[in-house]
């Protein structure tokens, strides 16, 4: 398991999967436009990852595959991984998609690993090449885990540059945030 | 939706800049804190249920039960989101002592500003333990890792410090653009806190 007190795991696991209850539920209001405070059997709703997949292993619910790994974003990504806007999908397709797995499709380890092969070496291509304008339309198609990537290799240029070419070792803690002008 | 507010806070912080701070939102702290004890509620009220129908609480999977179980996973679920914030700004709050400054009134304003009264206190206590054990070793730990060249560098105040300011081998008069020849391990805080930089070649 992850680390508990990881934000990105808790935003990871607040995606929403599609579900189908087996048993009917009291005193819940899962759909907010409805009055009704129970659930019948059969039903669907879509519940974020936390609850799907607890009830999921007492075989209160069933999963389906989520959105994101249809079968169109499968087609997409053979077209081309490089071009798919995982952000608007998921912003955490692969750590979601990781947990998911092994709970309602096999096959989207496939998906999982065949796409970040193709978008790793077009992130670390554009991170070391682009410059800064053009950079924000390529960063808008990226999940969280690949910005990331994206900002430790440019962090990586970046103080490479700065040990060939010599500064001040001496700066200010980052901790404080940007520079702001003084108010005067 | 169930959680709903925990999932808020956590959001929250992660749209933030990374490891910075933001101000301690109490108001949402306390609003999942009330979903919590409105979720403990309608658990305890599906378990009397239970209980008045004489059903077997353990064993029994009926609708009641998956009703209740829901509820405890959301107070689990927003416990944990609680408790990743907090836990999370205690990080960042640990690095503004080493990075920064172990005096609480050294840090900027702004920064003092966003840090709740419980989270000063931590502050405060985490230095004092860090001085502590700086003390017993005899080896300041919070400066630079990378050993110098010289001992002197050369600085630019930014900002104005005031007259007189004690350094470990001189008093100096920091008025602000004025460039000074100091010791590294005294410029160093200064520079971190942004009141000063340092110049090169």
């Amino acid at each position: 398991m992850a680390n508990y007190y990881d934000i990105d795991d808790i935003l990871a696991e607040e995606e929403f999967v599609p579900v189908v209850f087996h048993n009917a539920v009291n005193g819940v209001k899962i759909d907010e436009s409805t009055e009704r405070g129970y659930v019948e059997q059969g039903s669907k709703a879509e519940l974020p990852f936390w609850l799907a997949r607890e009830l999921h292993l007492r075989h209160a619910v069933s999963m389906r595959v989520p959105a994101c790994f249809n079968q169109k974003t499968r087609l997409e990504m053979q077209a081309d991984a490089a071009c798919v806007d995982l952000r608007s999908r998921c912003p955490y397709f692969y750590e979601f998609g990781c947990k998911l797995a092994p709970l309602c499709d096999k096959t989207i380890g496939l998906l999982l690993s065949y796409s970040f092969r193709i978008r790793y070496k077009e992130v670390l291509y554009k991170a070391h090449t682009i410059a800064f304008g053009a950079a924000t339309k390529f960063l808008a198609l990226l999940t969280k885990e690949e910005t990331n990537l994206y900002e430790a290799a440019q962090s990586s240029m970046v103080a490479f540059k700065r040990w060939r070419m010599g500064g001040p070792r001496l700066q200010r803690a980052s901790i404080l945030g940007r520079k702001r002008k003084a108010t005067e | 939706m169930y959680a709903k507010k925990g999932y808020e806070l956590v959001k929250e912080f992660a749209s933030g800049e990374k490891g910075q701070l933001q101000p301690f939102n109490e108001d949402l702290v306390n609003q999942v804190i009330d979903q919590c004890a409105q979720h403990y509620l309608e658990l305890q009220g599906l378990i009397r249920k239970m209980q008045g129908e004489n059903v077997d609480v353990r064993e029994t999977r009926n609708a009641d039960h998956h009703g209740a179980l829901i509820h405890h996973l959301a107070l689990i679920r927003n416990k944990r989101c609680l408790m990743a914030y907090v836990y999370n700004r205690a990080e960042i709050i640990r690095n503004l002592a080493w990075k920064v400054g172990l005096e609480l009134l050294e840090l900027p304003e702004e920064i003092q500003e966003k840090i709740s009264h419980s989270e000063k206190n931590y502050y405060g206590k985490h230095s004092a333990a860090l001085q502590s054990y700086m003390a017993d070793v005899g080896i300041d730990l919070n400066v630079d890792m990378v050993p110098p060249k010289d001992p002197y560098i050369k600085v630019r105040v930014l900002d104005d410090m005031g007259e007189g300011i004690l350094l470990s081998d001189k008093t100096a008069n920091l008025a602000r653009h004025s460039m000074h020849f100091l010791k590294r391990t005294d410029a160093e805080q200064y520079i971190a806190r942004g009141l000063m930089e340092e110049l090169t070649g």
